[in-house]
């Protein structure tokens, strides 16, 4: 019941330098200026987690990005609730879906209790529609992110199958 | 068994306090029909808000841009068509030119009597009936629409809520959002996302539709020289937004004028003409263009909820039955495709 009432009044308790911090650390927003900084902040919602909450379920509709404010947050594949990720704060995840509308690929479980910044897709478009020179830097950001997560992957990719090469030649000999 | 019995408290407080709502909603219903109408306000001109946002102004002077532009526009239309609106309506509380009406009305009395007698038809009365519902339709214009107290009410309370659900509809909406518990948080706001694309470009696409009907209707009935033109042409544009009987009842009104005033069904067979070319132009220019299809309802579940909501409602109940409807359709669907994750509660 306690996090429901701090959801009621959270951002009376908002503590503005230290959001600011956070939210100037994540590349999506990191160029954005005071006053910019503050339109994104009056879009985002703060929520409060209790210790191992479900935040979301992998396959469920997803609308937007989580970034950790306070706390420690596991990234976990089902069914065999394989751990993806630890993230902790100031970390990001789920950004892809302010893009696409495919279900979340994996679920997101508190570790310790949390609290989170939403980024949602419907604030990203109304925010395009009414600043189109905000949005289109967020935009912009928001692509850089995610082409930087690719060529992180594609090395990955790289790694794995220069390592699979590496076990075919072993087996071979 | 101990979750089967929590189950069930949550269950009947709910259930009592969805009732108390509702028994409080229908006390006030006055009230909740003026938020209904702000809120549908504020929602069709949120667009206007956004485009001047986006050349640089705060929310708050956007809306104050667009009020300032909306009572310049009342202003202007008050003059040019106050004196034109309060004849008409005059004329129609009096009724209408007996003699020419009673011409007609004897002959399709006669006509009637004559070729019916075999039912039973006879001693119709219809002047005196029909003139006695005119002056009633008239009083009920002045009851229902311009009823001095209700006017001003509502010409005070309802700028006074369109303003502020403007001002701060974002607010509303995130302090809303709020109160939901996590579990319930994203899914309320790709819901209300979801409402929002479906529905919104229907409510808005359709009220730009009715104002262009409204404006050919009121061309076209002041070049036939129908009387009471404007009233008609008006009534038919608003009566468009109810899908289906609306327009039929915006051309009967006007084909039933027109044979009252000239006692004959010349005029009214170009009234028929006339509206027959609009809502031709209405099916095939305006509303492909104009409605978007996002609300993808069966006309035969269109037809009962525009039916079920007059019999309940009234005329709000039929304007609104449609995205009434559509906001349970999209609200159910959208449930039960999630039901795994939120069936488990």
């Amino acid at each position: 019941m306690s996090t429901f009432w701090e959801n009621i009044f959270k951002f009376r308790q908002k503590k503005v330098h230290e959001i600011d911090k956070i939210l100037l650390k994540i590349p999506i927003f990191h160029d954005l200026n005071h006053s910019e900084l503050r339109q994104i902040k009056d879009i985002l919602h703060q929520r409060e987690y209790n210790k191992h909450e479900v935040i979301f379920n992998q396959s469920d509709v997803g609308l937007g990005m989580y970034i950790i404010e306070k706390g420690t947050v596991n990234i976990v594949a089902e069914p065999e609730s394989q751990l993806l990720a630890k993230l902790s704060e100031g970390d990001f995840f789920g950004e892809l879906a302010l893009l696409d509308d495919a279900p979340r690929s994996a679920s997101a479980v508190t570790e310790t209790p949390c609290t989170m910044l939403c980024f949602f897709k419907p604030e990203l478009l109304d925010l395009i529609d009414r600043n189109p020179k905000l949005g289109s830097k967020v935009l912009f950001r928001l692509a850089w992110t995610i082409g930087e997560r690719l060529k992180t992957t594609n090395e990955q990719i790289k790694e794995l199958s220069s390592l699979t090469q590496q076990d075919q030649i072993v087996k071979e000999k | 068994m101990k979750n089967r019995r929590g189950y069930f408290i949550k269950i009947s407080l709910f259930s009592i306090f969805a009732l108390l709502s509702l028994s409080i909603l229908a006390a006030v219903s006055t009230i909740v029909k003026l938020v209904i109408i702000s809120a549908l306000l504020a929602y069709v001109l949120d667009p206007v808000a956004k485009f001047l946002e986006s050349r640089g102004m705060t929310r708050t002077s956007a809306t104050v841009t667009i009020f300032l532009f909306i009572f310049a526009f009342a202003g202007v239309s008050y003059v040019i068509f106050l004196p034109l609106l309060s004849e008409e309506i005059t004329a129609l509380q009096r009724g209408f030119n007996p003699e020419q009406a009673g011409v007609m009305i004897s002959r399709l009395e006669n006509f009637l009597i004559t070729n019916l007698a075999f039912l039973g038809v006879k001693d119709l009365h219809l002047l005196s009936r029909i003139q006695n519902d005119m002056a009633k339709a008239g009083d009920w214009i002045f009851t229902h629409f311009l009823d001095a107290a209700s006017v001003i009410t509502s010409m005070i309370l309802i700028p006074f809520i369109v303003f502020f659900l403007m001002r701060d509809g974002r607010e509303f909406k995130k302090a809303f959002v709020g109160i939901m518990p996590n579990r319930y948080f994203e899914f309320t706001l790709y819901l209300i996302y979801k409402l929002n694309t479906q529905i919104g470009n229907y409510l808005r696409g359709q009220l730009i539709d009715a104002a262009i009907v409204g404006i050919f209707s009121v061309f076209a009935l002041w070049l036939l020289g129908v009387k009471y033109f404007f009233i008609i042409g008006v009534f038919a544009g608003l009566a468009n937004l109810i899908p289906y009987f609306g327009p039929i009842i915006g051309a009967a009104l006007a084909v039933l004028v027109s044979i009252l005033q000239t006692g004959s069904f010349d005029m009214a067979l170009y009234v028929i003409v006339a509206f027959t070319v609009i809502k031709f132009i209405d099916d095939f220019i305006i509303q492909p263009t104009v409605v978007a299809k996002s609300v993808h309802m069966h006309p035969l579940t269109v037809l009962l909820s525009v039916l079920i909501g007059g019999r309940v409602f009234g005329i709000l109940g039929m304007l609104l039955s449609v995205p009434i409807v559509a906001f349970i359709k999209v609200v159910a669907h959208e449930s039960i495709i999630n039901y795994h994750r939120y069936g488990e509660v």
